[in-house]
């Protein structure tokens, strides 16, 4: 049988802890199949010479996809049983095709609350021109002794 | 006082105090599902078990598999050929928003804020959503900003609500969606 991975427990966490880097590398392939996985059909997510016609260097990533790397971002940490309770996200600089993301995050606060372990982790996706995404993240995570 | 009379301003703001929430509409086009949970989790790269197996995700807090939180909007979304109650605003044509009142939309493009831009995105989960969840999907304008200037153009921030109920009718989560309207800055001669 196989067993689910451990989840980082609310006791064990700082603030100022930093979430390791995560790189996504923005592919054309990366690109379109998010834009469509999130039913996002506009045409400067998927079509280089349409977006270049209205003004962009390339296709850029969609918003919905932005929050998707920013889901992956945080539960890679924390593991499975964290529940995400908000994400507050800003859009900077567009994610072009053929950029770098480079995502960084650190624990901004902790605090029980209701008997639960909430935290609260800032986040930033930086690419060659500047920052693509800031967001802040609030979460739940186990506490030592409870279930599992 | 005509409407001619009135700032762009005044008249923006009038829709934003005559906006009202609309209520849930008719069921997004497909329920929440595990095919559209697989495409997602692979182009996001989010190896997450609790989204895709179904052995692991019962020995979790949720007891099985649940839909990646941050997959909200996706779900609402028209499609390639529209389909579905939910284009979001910010994708609407002034012609679509309504023939006889033309809105806020089309008032921003007459002023020559034609270019739009999405610049944040805040959403709030009550539970997470789990296969054969039917969603429907309400809201409207919440906020229109004064002229701002800023790095793309001057523009003015439009922030629309959207909730989503459940087949419940319980609200299972809200989203708030800032786009700019901004008049693009003439591209430098050389």
């Amino acid at each position: 049988m196989k067993t689910l991975l451990p989840t980082r427990s609310f006791d064990d966490v700082n603030v100022g802890d930093e979430l390791p880097e995560l790189v996504i590398e923005l592919t054309p392939t990366v690109i379109v199949s998010t834009a469509i996985a999130s039913r996002d059909y506009q045409d400067v997510h998927h079509d280089r010479d349409l977006a270049q016609k209205k003004g962009s260097k390339d296709i850029f990533m969609n918003i919905l996809s932005s929050n998707g790397f920013v889901g992956r971002y945080i539960t890679d940490w924390t593991g499975p049983n964290a529940v995400l309770r908000s994400v507050k996200i800003r859009l900077g600089a567009p994610n072009y095709s053929y950029d770098t993301m480079r995502m960084t995050g650190v624990v901004e606060s902790k605090e029980m609350v209701d008997g639960e372990g909430r935290v609260e982790i800032k986040i930033r996706g930086a690419n060659q021109l500047g920052d693509h995404v800031k967001g802040t993240i609030d979460l739940v995570l186990p506490t030592d002794g409870a279930a599992p | 006082m005509s409407k001619s009379d009135q700032s762009l301003d005044e008249r923006l703001q009038e829709y934003v105090n005559a906006a009202v929430q609309s209520p849930p509409g008719p069921p997004t086009r497909d329920p929440v599902n595990r095919p559209m949970i697989h495409h997602w989790c692979d182009a996001i790269g989010d190896t997450n078990p609790i989204y895709i197996d179904e052995e692991l995700a019962a020995q979790s807090v949720h007891g099985g598999i649940v839909a990646p939180p941050t997959m909200l909007q996706a779900w609402g979304m028209g499609g390639l050929r529209g389909r579905g109650p939910s284009l979001p605003e910010h994708a609407r044509a002034p012609a679509q928003v309504g023939d006889r009142d033309p809105g806020p939309v089309a008032l921003l493009h007459e002023a020559g804020f034609t270019s739009v831009v999405a610049t944040d995105c805040e959403q709030e989960y009550k539970r997470y959503l789990r296969p054969g969840d039917v969603l429907r999907v309400g809201g409207g304008l919440e906020a229109i900003s004064g002229e701002k200037e800023t790095a793309l153009g001057n523009g003015h921030f439009v922030t629309n609500k959207t909730t989503y109920w459940d087949q419940h009718d319980e609200v299972v989560a809200e989203m708030r969606f800032r786009v700019l309207w901004f008049k693009p800055r003439q591209r430098g001669g050389e």
